[in-house]
């Protein structure tokens, strides 16, 4: 089976979920960037009655500090993104490269069939799964010679 | 005067070095352009650069005037880091009243991973998953910024090569 072929075919919840980092819809700003400092990502659910009704991320917040750097201390439900991105664990890895197309995102909630979240999938999610189902065209790859052990998601 | 070229190699004795090569299979479309084009295919041209010796104010305006989420740094041409929005987050959104007069390389990522201009497009995938940097920058034979690999263009690229596409 082609690479193609298993983007079409395999299930979200194959891919290896990162646990989604949340925020109540009354956090603060700075709240927000705490929790997204310390779950060391760019982006959070924010949740009202313990559902996703929106999404906080690093690009919503350049765009807000660049408005106003005091915005940090602004409740977070004025600066998510509304509707946002999102996937059920039952569709196939070709929806989540569409949502990230479709919204210009890395970032991707993935729901249960309630709506409940179930993880955050995106770019790294999806550049894993090509790494691991074609080592031999993506891990043999030769690099800049950096060590990357000890780096971060994100830059 | 000497006969600078090689004697000829009787028949008998040469022997094709590629005689058992067999050349690759990809199984789709997708796969054959990860591996067989290159970064250029992919690349961002011109990228957006700036000095590490910016401020840290002057770099977030730049950064958000161009509504991307990646400077290339440089120091006289070449590559010194890359700031992004998860420097943003991490480093100066919070302390920005003490550090916005800083220069930009006391928060920027310094000595990012990069591809070379010659690489396949599966390279930029290798540095995504493995080091977990989402913007790679491209150099180029002399070791130039010659342009960054965004997220939204290795996007793109996956889709046009599918074959549903």
């Amino acid at each position: 089976m082609g690479l193609a072929e298993k983007f079409a075919s395999i299930p979200v919840r194959e891919l290896n979920l990162r646990e989604m980092p949340t925020v109540d819809k009354g956090a603060s700003v700075r709240d927000a960037i705490e929790v997204l400092r310390s779950a060391q990502l760019g982006c959070a659910a924010v949740m009202e009655a313990g559902k996703p009704v929106g999404m906080f991320t690093e690009s919503v917040l350049r765009e807000a500090f660049a408005q106003n750097p005091g915005v940090i201390d602004e409740i977070v439900d004025s600066h998510m993104a509304v509707p946002f991105p999102k996937v059920y664990l039952d569709d196939t890895v070709d929806m989540v490269l569409a949502a990230m197309q479709a919204n210009n995102t890395r970032f991707i909630c993935v729901v249960d069939s309630e709506e409940n979240v179930a993880g955050l999938t995106g770019q790294k999610g999806l550049m894993e799964f090509v790494a691991e189902e074609f080592p031999r065209q993506v891990l043999v790859q030769r690099i800049s010679e950096v060590s990357t052990n000890s780096r971060r998601e994100g830059a | 005067m000497a006969n600078s070229n090689p004697p000829p190699i009787p028949d008998d004795e040469f022997s094709d070095p590629l005689e058992n090569y067999d050349a690759p299979v990809y199984a789709d479309p997708l796969e054959e352009a990860l591996a067989t084009r290159t970064v250029t295919d992919l690349a961002a041209q011109p990228c957006e650069t700036i000095s590490a010796d910016t401020s840290i104010a002057e770099a977030v305006k730049k950064l958000v005037s161009i509504h991307h989420a990646c400077l290339l740094v440089e120091d006289e041409g070449r590559l010194a880091g890359l700031f992004t929005d998860r420097d943003l987050l991490d480093r100066v959104v919070l302390e920005f009243e003490d550090c916005r007069d800083q220069p930009l390389r006391t928060v920027m990522t310094p000595d990012p991973v990069y591809v070379s201009e010659s690489d396949c497009p599966a390279a930029v995938l290798a540095v995504m998953a493995v080091s977990g940097f989402r913007h790679v920058p491209v150099l180029d034979a002399d070791g130039m910024i010659a342009g960054i690999v965004s997220p939204r263009r290795i996007t793109e690229f996956l889709l046009e090569h599918s074959p549903s596409e």
